[in-house]
C-alpha cells in the first residue's frame, strides 16, 4: 500500500531512467534531504556534528572501495594509501603552490587515481587472496615513501597543515559549517556512484566480478576496465584523504594506515558488498561502534567494575566488541545491512497484505 | 539473532547518549590516553598516575575551592579516534586537554588555536611546538625530542671525554617522532666534530638484528643514542647484547626508558650499564608518592601495582602536577569568574620552580617558551635498579633555539 | 675487505636463521590453507595466544616449563578445534573476501581478549637458554635462533613425512584436493578440517614460546603475522617446503637489505623489500615457488 509498485506509468524515457521512479522513494529521498540538510545542523550540538562529519568522510572511502571489491570483486587492502595519496597531493599543491581549495582536490583525487592504476597492474594476473597481498604490499610501500621522500612528506614531520579552505570567501572551519560542506560531496559521490552503476562502465564492473572469462569472451576489455575499476575507487579514495585533511588541517601519514584499510573493509562487508546503500551503512556502523561502545560501557560499567578497571576493560572491549561484530555479520548475514534493509523494505511493499 | 542485536545497540545507544551531568564548582580537565594501541604498555601505567593525583588534589580539598574532574578517552593511539575525543572533551568544558602522542598534537594543532583551548603533550612531539609565538597554544611542558637529542650528546660527550673524531649511532624508530632529532643531532655532529650514522627501524620494531650488527660489528659505534618507542626499545637491549656491543655505551630517550622496557628485555641483569633518560623522577621515593599511597590505605585499598612502574607512572603524576598548577594559577588570576582555556593558558606561562619534591624538574614555562627548559636526567641500569647518574640538566640551547627559529618560519 | 665479507656473512647467517623462525609462523598458515583452502589471517594472533598461555602458567601458576608448553599445546589444539566448529565451519563455500574478513575480526577478538584477561604489560618468557651467543668467527650466532630454527626444521621433517607417508596425511591432501571426492571415498573431511586446526595449534604454540622468549609476550607479539604473506607467498600458499624456502628467502632479503640498501635511502627498506620481491615474483610465477598450479576452467 505505502510502497505501490503497481500503476507507476511512464511516458517518457528519461522518467523511465530516473533514478527514483517510484514516489514513495522520492518521498523518501525528499524527507531525508529535508532532514539532512535543513532540521540535523540547526538541532544537534557541534559534538554530534563532528561525528557526523567523520561518518561522512567514511562514507565517500566505503563508496569508493566499494565499487572495487563489492561492484568488480577485486580485492584491495590498500585503500588507506590512496587516501594519503590524495591527501600529501593537495597538501602539497595547497601549500607549496598556494592552490585553492578546489583546485587541490581534484588534484589530489587524480593522482591517487593514477597511483591506483598503477598498483591494479598486478590484477590482471593474479587474483583473490593473492591480489589482496599484492596491494597490501602497495599500500607499505606508499607508505614508505611519503615517510621517507621529503619533498612529498615536506620534511621530517611529514606532516603538512593546510589552510581552511573557502566558498565564495567564507571560510569553512567549525563543524557546522564543514557539515554542510562535506554533506554536499556525499551527495555528489553517492549520485555519482548511483549512476555510475547504472552505466556501460558498471556493468562491465559487474560482469568482471561475476565471471571475468565470459566477460572477456564477450568482448569486454578486462585489462582496461579492471585498470579503470583501481583508478575510480581511488580517486574516491583521494578525494577522501583530502577531504579529511581539510577537516583536520593538517595531512599525516599515520592517519591512513593499514588499520584504516581494514576498516574500510569492514565497512563495505558489514554494510553490503555491491550496494550504495551497504556502503553508507557500513559507513555510519563502523564509525559510530567505538563510540557506541564507549557510551555504553560508561553507562553500564559502573554496576559491574571498579572504576580503574573500566577504564582498560572499555578500549579492550571495544577491539572484541569490534571483531566479534565483523564476524557475527559474516557468519549469520553476509550480504550485510544491506540485506536487513532490503528484508524490511519486501516486508513494506507489499504490506499489508502477506505476500 | 538479529533482532536481539537491534535491541542491544539501541539500548545502549538510548541508555548511553544521558551524558553526565557536570557538578557545580568543578573545572574539566579532557586527558586522551593509549590503553589498547601501540603505546598501550605506557598508557596503562601512565593514565592511572594522572589519575591519581587529580584524586589526590581533589582529596584535599581542590584547587581554589573547585574540583577537578579529569575525563578519560582512550584513542587507541589513532587520529580520528583522537579527534573525536577532542571533541568530546569540548562537549563536556575541557578547559584544557592532555594529548598523548605525536600525530595527534599536529592534527590538533589547528583546532586548538581555533578554539582557544591550551594542550600538553610531555614527552612527545613536536619539538617545534617549543615556541610559544608561533603554536599558543601548545605546551611541551617536558624536554622535546631536540632538547632530548642535545642533552644525549652532551652525556656522550662528559662518558667519552670529548666527541672528536668519535662514532656515535642514532638507532630509531622510523617514524616522524623518531625522526625529529636527526636535524639537531647532525649540526651537533658537525659543531662538535663527530661522526653520526643513522639506523633506521621499521615499525613495529619487533626485529632489529641487521642494524645491531651494523652499530656493533662494521660501524663499530663508540656510543649509541637511541630513540625507539613501544616494543622496540627491549628488542634493542637484547639485540645489541647479543651482538656482543655493550650497553653502557648506549643512552635512550625517554621512551626507551621504563622498568617495563628492562623487564621485557629479560630483566635487570640483562639490562646491566643501560643509561636511560628521563623527564621525570624515577622511583617510589618522593613525598607525593608517599602521599598518594597513604589515601589509598585511608580507602583500606593496597596502592595500585601501576604505581610500580614509576617511570610511567611518575611521568602521569607530572603531568597532572602541571595541569593543577596551571589550573591554580588561573584562578589566582581570576579567582571569580568561570575560567576558560584562554585563562589557564595564561597559567602555564607562569610556572617556575615548581619541584614537587623532586619528581618534576625546575621547568620555568614563559610564553616565549612553552617547552620549560628542555631539562632531562640521566639513569643507569645498576644492580637490579635504576640508580640516578646526573642531575637536572639541558644542552646546547643555543642550538635547539635556531632550530625552533627556523620552524617557525616555515 | 675481510671485514666486508666477515660483516656479509654475519647477515647472511642471521637472515637464514630469523628467515626459519618466519617459515615455523608461516607453517600454521600453510597448514589451515593446505587442509581447508580457509586463509588465515589471525595467524600472528595465535602466535600471541599460544604466548601468553604459555607465560601465564609459568608467571602466575609457577608451572615447570615443560608444563607450561605441555598446557600451552593443549590449549592451542582445544582452541584450533573450538574455532573450527564454531565460526568455520558456518563459512564454508562463501567467497573468499568473506573468510578473510572473518579471520581479521577474529584477530581483532584475540588483540582484545588477550590484553584483557593477561594484563597489558610484556611479559617475559624465560627459556633455560643462555642469552650470549655462541661465537663462530667472525659469526654471532644466539643460541635462541638456533633453538627456533630447528624448531622449524623439525617441523618441516615431520610434516613432510607426515604428508606423504602417513595414512592421515595422505587422506588430508585428499581433502584439499576434492572434498566431494574425498567425501565419496568414505573420508570424514569434518575430522580432518578440525585436524588440520589442530595441527595449526600445535605450531602456533611452539612459535609463541620461541618468538615469545625472543621477542617478550604481549599484544605486539601478533605483529610478527605480518611477516606471513610474503613468505607464503613466495613460497607457495599451500606447500610446506615452500614455507620454509620462503621464510629463507625473506629472511636473507631483509638482512641484505638494511644492511646494504639502508644507508643509501635512509632507512626502512627491510620491511618491504621483500614485499617488492614479492610481487615480482607474483608477476611471474603467480603461485609462488612450489604452489600448486590453479587452472580455471570456463
Amino acid at each position: 500500500m505505502i510502497h505501490r509498485e503497481c500503476g507507476v506509468l511512464k511516458t517518457s524515457y528519461g522518467a523511465d531512467m530516473a533514478l527514483y521512479p517510484l514516489p514513495i522513494a522520492r518521498w523518501t529521498v525528499g524527507a531525508i534531504g529535508v532532514l539532512m540538510f535543513a532540521v540535523v545542523p540547526f538541532t544537534l550540538h557541534e559534538y554530534y556534528l563532528s561525528i557526523v562529519n567523520l561518518v561522512s568522510i567514511a562514507v565517500i572511502g566505503a563508496l569508493g572501495l566499494n565499487i572495487l571489491v563489492g561492484y568488480t570483486g577485486q580485492i584491495s587492502v590498500g585503500h588507506g594509501a590512496f587516501m594519503s595519496v590524495g591527501a600529501y597531493t593537495a597538501a602539497n599543491f595547497a601549500v607549496r603552490l598556494g592552490w585553492p581549495f578546489w583546485a587541490a582536490l581534484p588534484m589530489g583525487g587524480l593522482m591517487a587515481a593514477a597511483v591506483g592504476a598503477v598498483v591494479g597492474i598486478p590484477s590482471l594476473r593474479i587474483k583473490g587472496l593473492y591480489l589482496a597481498i599484492a596491494t597490501l604490499a602497495g599500500q607499505l610501500i606508499i607508505e614508505w615513501t611519503i615517510n621517507h621522500v621529503t619533498f612529498i612528506s615536506g620534511g621530517v614531520q611529514a606532516s603538512i597543515e593546510v589552510p581552511r579552505p573557502a566558498l565564495f570567501g567564507i571560510s569553512i572551519a567549525s563543524q557546522r559549517q564543514m557539515y554542510f560542506f562535506l554533506l554536499a560531496f556525499v551527495v555528489l559521490a553517492v549520485v555519482g556512484t548511483m549512476n555510475l552503476m547504472r552505466s556501460r562502465v558498471g556493468r562491465a564492473f559487474i560482469a568482471i566480478r561475476d565471471h571475468d572469462i565470459a566477460a572477456e569472451i564477450i568482448g569486454i576489455n578486462i585489462f582496461r576496465y579492471k585498470l579503470l575499476a583501481f583508478a575510480i575507487s581511488s580517486f574516491y579514495a583521494g578525494v577522501t584523504g583530502v577531504l579529511y585533511t581539510y577537516y583536520l588541517g593538517v595531512a599525516n601519514y599515520e592517519q591512513f594506515q593499514i588499520n584504516v584499510s581494514i576498516d574500510y573493509l569492514a565497512m563495505i562487508i558489514i554494510g553490503g558488498l555491491g550496494s550504495v546503500l551497504g556502503s553508507i551503512f557500513g559507513a555510519v556502523f563502523v564509525t559510530l561502534l567505538p563510540i557506541a561502545i564507549r557510551y555504553a560501557m560508561e553507562a553500564f560499567g559502573g554496576l559491574l567494575f571498579s572504576e580503574a578497571s573500566v577504564r582498560n576493560i572499555i578500549p579492550n572491549l571495544r577491539l572484541i566488541l569490534f571483531g566479534g561484530l565483523i564476524i557475527m555479520f559474516l557468519v549469520v548475514e553476509p550480504e550485510g545491512l544491506n540485506r536487513l534493509w532490503r528484508n524490511i523494505r519486501n516486508y513494506f511493499r507489499v504490506w499489508p497484505f502477506a505476500y | 539473532m538479529r533482532g536481539i542485536l537491534a535491541v542491544l545497540t539501541g539500548l545502549a545507544l538510548v541508555v548511553g547518549a544521558a551524558a553526565p551531568v557536570a557538578a557545580q564548582k568543578e573545572i574539566v580537565v579532557g586527558l586522551q590516553c593509549d590503553r589498547t594501541g601501540a603505546t598501550q604498555t605506557v598508557g596503562v601505567n601512565l593514565c592511572p598516575g594522572y589519575h591519581d593525583y587529580i584524586k589526590l588534589v581533589n582529596a584535599k580539598g581542590g584547587v581554589g575551592g573547585y574540583k577537578i574532574r579529569a575525563v578519560e578517552i582512550d584513542h587507541e593511539y589513532k587520529v580520528p579516534q583522537g579527534m573525536e575525543a577532542y571533541e568530546r572533551h569540548k562537549k563536556e568544558g575541557a578547559v584544557l586537554i592532555g594529548v598523548y602522542g605525536t600525530p595527534h598534537i599536529y592534527a590538533m594543532a589547528q583546532k586548538l588555536t581555533e578554539d582557544r583551548i591550551p594542550a600538553t603533550s610531555p614527552g612527545f612531539g613536536s619539538a617545534a611546538a617549543a615556541d610559544g609565538q608561533r603554536y599558543p597554544y601548545i605546551f611541551p611542558i617536558a624536554a622535546t625530542y631536540w632538547s632530548q637529542g642535545a642533552a644525549a650528546v652532551e652525556f656522550v660527550k662528559k662518558q667519552l671525554g670529548g666527541l672528536k673524531g668519535k662514532k656515535l649511532a642514532y638507532l630509531f624508530f622510523d617514524n616522524p617522532a623518531g625522526r625529529e632529532p636527526i636535524a639537531v643531532l647532525e649540526d651537533l655532529s658537525a659543531k662538535e666534530g663527530f661522526q653520526l650514522k643513522t639506523f633506521a627501524v621499521p615499525p613495529p620494531g619487533v626485529e632489529m638484528g641487521a642494524q645491531a650488527l651494523d652499530i656493533a660489528q662494521r660501524y663499530r659505534a663508540d656510543f649509541v643514542i637511541a630513540h625507539l618507542f613501544g616494543r622496540s626499545p627491549s628488542v634493542s637491549i637484547k639485540e645489541l647484547k647479543r651482538v656482543g656491543y655493550p650497553l653502557r655505551k648506549v643512552v635512550s630517550f625517554v621512551w626507551g626508558s621504563a622498568e617495563a622496557d628492562i623487564e621485557a628485555a629479560g630483566g635487570w641483569a640483562v639490562a646491566e650499564g643501560y643509561y636511560a633518560m628521563q623527564y621525570a623522577g624515577v622511583g617510589t621515593d618522593f613525598p607525593v608518592l608517599n602521599e598518594i599511597r597513604a589515601m589509598y590505605k585511608q580507602e583500606g585499598k593496597e596502592a595500585p601495582k601501576e604505581m610500580m612502574s614509576t617511570v610511567y607512572y611518575n611521568r602521569g603524576v607530572l603531568w597532572a602536577a602541571i595541569h593543577v598548577e596551571a589550573i591554580r594559577n588561573a584562578l589566582k588570576a581570576k579567582p571569580d569568574v568561570k575560567i576558560t582555556g584562554e585563562d589557564v593558558k595564561n597559567g602555564f606561562e607562569k610556572i617556575s620552580g615548581f619541584t614537587l619534591g623532586g619528581l618534576v624538574p625546575p621547568l620555568k614555562i614563559t610564553s616565549l617558551d612553552h617547552e620549560g627548559g628542555g631539562l632531562v636526567q640521566i639513569y643507569q641500569v645498576k644492580g637490579g635498579k635504576f640508580e640516578k647518574v646526573t642531575d637536572w640538566f639541558s644542552a646546547y640551547g643555543d642550538v635547539v633555539q635556531k632550530h625552533i627559529h627556523e620552524a617557525a618560519k616555515k | 675487505m675481510a671485514e666486508d665479507l666477515g660483516f656479509f656473512a654475519l647477515l647472511m647467517s642471521n637472515g637464514i636463521l630469523i628467515g626459519l623462525m618466519y617459515s615455523l609462523i608461516a607453517l600454521g598458515f600453510v597448514l589451515v590453507y593446505k587442509a581447508t583452502d580457509a586463509i588465515n589471517f589471525a595467524q600472528g594472533e595465535f602466535v600471541m595466544i599460544a604466548g601468553f598461555v604459555v607465560v601465564a602458567s609459568l608467571l602466575a601458576y609457577k608451572a615447570p616449563l615443560w608444563l607450561a608448553i605441555v598446557v600451552g599445546l593443549g590449549a592451542m589444539i582445544g582452541f584450533g578445534f573450538g574455532l573450527e566448529r564454531v565460526m568455520l565451519r558456518r563459512l564454508i563455500g562463501r567467497p573468499i573476501i568473506a573468510v578473510v574478513m572473518a579471520t581479521i575480526g577474529l584477530a581483532a577478538v584475540l588483540r582484545g581478549i588477550g590484553p584483557l584477561t593477561w594484563g597489558a604489560d610484556t611479559k617475559n618468557l624465560a627459556l633455560p637458554i643462555s642469552d650470549e651467543p655462541f661465537v663462530l668467527g667472525p659469526l654471532f650466532v644466539p643460541p635462541i635462533q638456533i633453538l627456533g630454527a630447528a624448531v622449524s626444521l623439525a617441523f618441516l621433517a615431520a610434516f613432510g613425512w607426515f604428508f606423504l607417508k602417513s595414512r592421515k596425511g595422505i587422506a588430508m591432501r585428499a581433502v584439499a584436493d576434492s572434498q566431494q571426492v574425498a567425501m565419496a571415498m568414505g573420508i570424514n573431511v569434518e575430522r580432518y578440517f578440525a585436524l588440520a586446526w589442530a595441527m595449526t595449534g600445535v605450531v602456533s604454540a611452539l612459535g609463541g614460546v620461541v618468538w615469545g622468549s625472543l621477542l617478550g609476550v604481549d599484544v605486539h607479539l601478533s605483529l610478527v603475522g605480518f611477516k606471513v604473506f610474503p613468505v607464503v607467498i613466495l613460497g607457495g600458499l599451500d606447500s610446506v617446503p615452500g614455507a620454509i624456502l620462503g621464510g629463507l628467502i625473506v629472511g636473507i632479503v631483509e638482512n641484505v637489505a638494511a644492511g646494504y640498501i639502508d644507508p643509501y635511502v635512509g632507512g626502512g627498506t627491510k620491511d618491504f623489500a621483500p614485499y617488492v620481491l614479492m610481487i615480482v615474483a607474483l608477476m611471474i610465477r603467480p603461485y609462488g615457488i612450489f604452489g600448486k598450479r590453479i587452472i580455471e576452467r570456463v
